[in-house]
């Protein structure tokens, strides 16, 4: 049985269910993302576990223990929260200090700890200070200590990063990601930034609509997307809907193009499919380079519509008919020979392809995972 | 250079006068506010000291050497203290507690809060007067067995100081509700006590060493609301029977119009030293904190 056990979870809201019938089995030492869309039921599953909302199906079990009804001050978990939630009364070593004055341990040792959980965070000064002297990484930061002060079996962040600047999110969620390695906490992240989760977390579970539509390690969730709603959500992705003209050899019919593919085992001739192709999958050539153009399995005429220089590559945006524009990075030193409006053949090999199967859901998920990234 | 003078005087002159014009009407305004509150203090006060030869004293002496004086006061400011106590300690919970699990009980709170104002405390007085004293088996029932008990032969609290503090408390609902209610919308009430809760801290542990002390602003002004009302109140203490400071000054009143402008004097300042008393003594924590919070930043 794994360390902290969901089984069967959900949550209605009058006729609505925020979670629907979920499964989630989390390792001992594990970091594991919720991630998807603002209402797919990710912060509900953290209330639930965090005992602030009682699941109307299914039971929690933590270390083979019961946990589904037991108050929240009495289950063995630290919060992190989106707004901090600092008491503002006290001073930043008074909050790191509150969770064990409660459990009522010696106060030399509630020194002791405090000192060390503030050098953990990198704030070994400000243990006097009060949060509105704070900046607001430094007030997250002491909600982290405070959060581990109690010596919590599982770490609970709730978009813990959301109310800060670009810059203090990318460098307070590598220092997530080291202390809990350090300390190897068993923590649950919840956020909606799909970077953020790549870059932290030792698995990830896409959710849409209350479900879990793919959980799996970060590379596999951006090579490998097993529904419509993960290949779109995460990442930037061209897409091509068609249908499967032959499933033994790939090929599926786009359009006016024939695109061949190599994982079509699990479909048949006829069956509306959704073709994903990452833009770093995608190579640019001259339109003059027919021939080796020719040679590839999939190429695609057009004319480069818009140019974006992002650093160690350059995204193209081309325009291969009225309707449709495809995307293609291309390492910004190869990228120089390219000028928009330039006619380019854009050229992707059939393992880029991911086909996954275009039912009605998975329709209306492609269109809020798409709603969601404007 | 005398151009370039000429120029900024010119451009200076309307600007001055503008500022000069709205200062004006700024000082117009707060003196003539602050002339309408002490102007009837400042009547009173002389009123209350003029006796035949200028300045005469006698009223303050016969009112300090009068039993009643002390007798109503005492009783007021018990009745006053009592009132507060309960109404902090019955409403501040309650409002707390309809904030984080029962916010779709938010309007009729509200609704509660707001029916004093429409309930004349003439009909209260007969209301509660009227409950206690009679015999109604759909009020007993709907009283959960509470009248009766508190009605019987053994515990009659019809026209007792203990029933005068429950109207007062119902008297100063919407004083004390609006400013703790206000005080727990401003903090996030919910998140805090979330925090609190996930580090081991059980509701009241939270309630009153997180929420309390982030909402005091709030519960010190309505325990002021509520003081004042509750000193100042005259319908229900006179239809409970109860001789209260507010009639002891009403029937001076009736007989000697210089003592009774001179008590109103001292009633002013008394309630005016108690009020001063709690501004400060909270006033001097906040700033004693933010001194110690000054200091460990300098540090």
């Amino acid at each position: 049985m794994a360390f902290l056990e969901l089984e069967g979870i959900a949550k209605y809201f009058g006729a609505v269910a925020a979670v629907d019938h979920i499964n989630l089995s989390i390792q001992q030492g594990e970091f594991l993302t919720l991630l998807g869309p603002s209402g797919c039921g990710k912060t509900t599953i953290l209330r639930m576990v965090a005992g602030f909302e009682a699941p109307t199906h299914g039971t929690i079990t933590l270390d083979d223990e019961d946990i589904t009804h037991r108050q929240a001050s009495k289950r063995p978990m630290g919060m992190v929260f989106q707004s901090y939630a600092l008491f503002p009364h006290m001073t930043a070593a008074q909050n790191i200090a509150f969770g064990m004055q409660i459990k009522k341990q010696p106060t030399d040792h509630i020194k002791r700890r405090c000192a060390e959980l503030l050098e953990l965070v990198g704030l070994g000064e400000m243990g006097p200070r009060y949060p509105h002297q704070l900046s607001g990484g430094q007030q997250q930061r002491i909600a982290l200590a405070r959060a581990l002060a109690v010596e919590p079996k599982v770490l609970l962040l709730d978009e813990p990063l959301s109310a800060l600047d670009a810059k203090v999110r990318v460098s307070l969620r590598n220092e997530i990601r080291r202390i809990q390695q350090q300390l190897k906490m068993t923590a649950i992240y919840v956020t909606h930034d799909q970077e953020e989760a790549l870059a932290v977390s030792d698995r990830i579970a896409v959710m849409a609509k209350g479900k879990i539509e793919q959980l799996d390690q970060p590379e596999e969730i951006y090579s490998n997307p097993n529904t419509v709603f993960t290949a779109t959500f995460v990442g930037t992705s061209n897409q091509f809907n068609g249908v499967v003209e032959s499933a033994s050899d790939g090929r599926c019919k786009v359009g006016d193009f024939i695109l061949t593919t190599s994982r079509i085992t699990h479909l048949h001739p006829g069956n509306r499919v959704l073709i994903v192709v990452r833009p770093e999958e995608v190579s640019l050539l001259p339109a003059t380079h027919t021939e080796s153009a020719n040679g590839t399995a999939n190429h695609i005429a057009g004319s480069i519509e818009l140019r974006t220089f992002l650093g160690p590559f350059t995204r193209f945006h081309v325009q291969v008919n009225e309707n449709t524009t495809l995307t293609a990075d291309v390492p910004s030193q190869q990228a120089r020979s390219f000028e928009t409006g330039q006619r380019v053949i854009l050229t992707f090999p059939p393992d880029a392809c991911q086909v996954l199967a275009l039912d009605g859901r998975a329709q209306e998920l492609q269109q809020l995972a798409e709603a969601e990234k404007v | 250079m005398t151009g370039a003078a000429d120029i900024q005087q010119t451009q200076r002159t309307p600007d001055a006068r503008a500022r000069r014009f709205t200062f004006r009407w700024d000082t117009f305004f707060l003196v003539a506010f602050v002339l309408y509150l002490i102007i009837p203090l400042g009547a009173t006060l002389i009123f209350g000291l003029s006796g035949n030869n200028g300045i005469d004293f006698h009223s303050y002496q016969q009112i300090f050497s009068d039993k009643d004086f002390t007798k109503t006061l005492l009783i007021s400011l018990e009745l006053a203290l009592a009132s507060t106590v309960l109404a902090i300690v019955l409403i501040t919970p309650t409002v707390y507690w309809v904030q984080l699990r029962l916010p779709q009980a938010r309007p009729l709170m509200d609704f509660l809060s707001l029916v004093p104002f429409a309930v004349p405390a003439i009909l209260l007085a007969l209301g509660l007067g009227e409950v206690y004293s009679s015999s109604n088996v759909f009020v007993n029932i709907l009283s959960l067995g509470l009248v009766p008990l508190l009605s019987g032969n053994g515990l009659n609290i019809v026209d007792t100081p203990q029933l005068l503090v429950c109207a007062y408390v119902i008297v100063s609902l919407p004083f004390v509700y609006r400013p703790i209610d206000n005080s727990l919308r401003a903090i996030n009430t919910r998140v805090l006590a979330e925090a609190s809760y996930s580090l081991g801290g059980g509701w009241w542990r939270t309630f009153l060493t997180i929420i309390l002390p982030n909402i005091l602003p709030g519960v010190v002004s309505a325990a002021l609301l509520t003081f004042s009302t509750a000193m100042g109140e005259f319908t229900l203490s006179s239809l409970f029977g109860i001789y209260t400071f507010p009639i002891y000054l009403d029937q001076v009143g009736q007989n000697d119009a210089h003592k009774a402008a001179s008590l109103a004097i001292l009633s002013f300042f008394f309630t005016l030293v108690c009020v001063l008393a709690i501004l400060l003594f909270v006033g001097r924590r906040v700033s004693g904190k933010q001194t110690n919070v000054e200091i460990a930043a300098a540090k």
